[in-house]
């Protein structure tokens, strides 16, 4: 197990109603690097992203226990306040959801509602994110038309300058290729092996083969339960836990 | 096995006979809809024309008018604009907040969005002349006459259901991912209901506004008691004012048949102006929603 990570989960259990859907998940994820969550569908992959921003505050009946450590903080805690915690993580999910403005105004929208008001400054944040994900070369000439008119794939990398334009230090990725065709797929990923220089990324995915494109950490989820978590060279080459080893045999799916 | 094909047929033929029959009975109620629009504009157009002058939308009621004498019913025309802009303004402050409440603050299975939803549906199925009776006790208690204020404050009554039920019918359908994705920015609920949910269902608002503002404008039952009536133009809200549909039901009551006859065009014109809200209504619905996500 790799210690000294940004975030740290400490027993953390996740309920809807009653029914818990993650169990007592203690993990530390490292810095500067991607750590990927795979299991099979319905196994708590996306709820554990959810945790991370706080975004489980919006589900109805959903209930978090346990601390989960932001540089040492506790985002939990009731003093912390929930806009601060989502500004420093980016989310980036399945499918792409722009807002309902022009391109240039998706960028600007984060910078904006955290005060910045300069418009030069704007422009420049705008064009740096933009160039960032890979899109600005493609939508310079048409900053002012409606989002929705990009191409899907357009818009998952429109999504991601969105999500770096409050400059935030993790990204949280939801299966952010699985509404996008191959190239735009690869696209998306390219943009991802780039930005882990500066960003810690954490992905969750049910591609075996994108997880080993990427991951430089991999946590394998099951029923809830955090089964294994490791470097990926390990975990996906050698899986200490049966279960594990069936999940990356393509024996449970 | 001969008996099956033949049954097999006689099915397929009567389901052709049913469905035939189905669609002759939905083409006479989609034309019955058509022919009573054209038949009520016809005959009331029909009706007025006599009395259809330039001097009825440009004049207030001269002397001796309900007698047949010169005069228009300017008074009526601007004093229903006034009432209902009014009262549609007053009824969208109000309404507004409450609906962003129960659609970004509250969950959206909360039990209070239910109960406030429900007492909408509740008002909004009071018939109007109940609004008119309550507005006029008010106006009794507060020592007001029937003014500007009373008639506007009533009707904004009427509005304020109709209202507030069709934004919150736009903004439900509002995905929670969209909601999700400004949150997940940093956005607080303020923000994210005024920079992303108003903007996706500006539209449906306008839309909303322009109905409650066509049903503010044809309500005579609300205003009968609390609005008063007048010849004059209402410079002031605690002057009484003048309102079409009373317009119309005065100078029906009328033995003259000139009087009649205006009273048919005060409703031909009355129609027309909201047959112009609903076009209008249409044609922002469909040109505004330029970054609407579909």
């Amino acid at each position: 197990m790799v210690d000294h990570g940004r975030i740290s989960l400490k027993g953390v259990n996740v309920f809807y109603g009653k029914n818990q859907v993650l169990k007592d998940i203690s993990l530390n994820i490292p810095a500067h690097s991607i750590t990927v969550i795979i299991g099979p569908s319905g196994c708590g992959k996306t709820t554990l992203l959810k945790c991370f921003n706080r975004l489980l505050d919006e589900v109805e009946e959903a209930r978090v226990e346990g601390e989960i450590l932001f540089d040492g903080q506790n985002i939990y805690a009731p003093e912390v306040d929930v806009t601060q915690v989502r500004k420093r993580m980016g989310l980036l999910s399945q499918k792409p959801q722009v807002l309902p403005m022009s391109i240039y105004e998706n960028v600007a929208f984060g910078p904006r509602i955290h005060g910045l008001q300069n418009k030069k400054k704007i422009d420049h944040v705008v064009e740096k994110y933009l160039r960032l994900a890979g899109l600005w070369d493609e939508v310079k000439a048409r900053l002012s038309e409606p989002a929705s008119r990009l191409s899907i794939g357009q818009q998952q990398r429109l999504c991601l300058a969105r999500g770096l334009a409050v400059e935030p230090e993790i990204l949280l990725c939801d299966e952010p290729t699985s509404a996008l065709d191959p190239q735009s797929s690869r696209n998306v990923e390219a943009q991802l092996l780039r930005l882990k220089e500066n960003y810690t990324i954490v992905l969750v995915t049910h591609i075996l083969r994108q997880a080993r494109r990427l991951a430089d950490y991999v946590a394998f989820l099951y029923l809830g339960e955090l089964i294994e978590f490791g470097p990926a060279s390990e975990v996906l080459t050698s899986p200490q836990d049966p279960r594990t080893r069936a999940y990356i045999t393509g024996e449970i799916s | 096995m001969l008996r099956q094909p033949l049954s097999a047929d006689i099915r397929l033929k009567r389901r052709k006979r049913l469905d035939r029959a189905f669609h002759c009975l939905m083409l006479i109620s989609a034309s019955l809809v058509v022919i009573f629009l054209l038949l009520i504009l016809g005959i009331i157009l029909g009706k007025s024309l006599p009395a259809l002058k330039i001097s009825m939308i440009t004049r207030t009621p001269g002397t001796g008018y309900y007698l047949g004498q010169e005069g228009g019913i300017l008074n009526a025309i601007v004093g229903s604009m006034e009432i209902t802009t009014g009262a549609t303004l007053l009824a969208l402050i109000i309404a507004l907040p409450g609906v962003i409440f129960l659609n970004t603050y509250l969950k959206k299975k909360s039990a209070w969005a239910e109960l406030i939803r429900l007492m909408l549906d509740i008002l909004w199925g009071i018939p109007s002349i109940v609004y008119g009776a309550f507005g006029f006790l008010l106006m009794l208690t507060l020592h007001l006459r029937a003014s500007l204020l009373a008639g506007m404050v009533t009707l904004a009554l009427v509005e304020l259901p109709i209202l507030a039920r069709s934004v919150d019918e736009t903004m439900r359908l509002v995905p929670s991912e969209l909601k999700e994705a400004a949150f997940s920015l940093g956005a607080s609920r303020w923000q994210t209901a005024t920079r992303v949910v108003l903007r996706q269902v500006f539209p449906g608002l306008i839309t909303a506004i322009l109905i409650a503002l066509g049903r503010g404008l044809g309500d005579a039952a609300s205003v009968l008691f609390t609005a008063g009536y007048t010849d004059r133009l209402t410079t002031s809200l605690l002057q009484p004012v003048a309102t079409l549909p009373l317009a119309i039901f005065f100078q029906l009551n009328s033995p003259f048949p000139e009087v009649q006859q205006r009273a048919f065009a005060s409703a031909a014109i009355l129609t027309l102006m909201i047959l112009a809200i609903s076009l209008a209504a249409r044609f922002l619905g469909r040109h505004l929603g330029r970054h609407r996500i579909k």
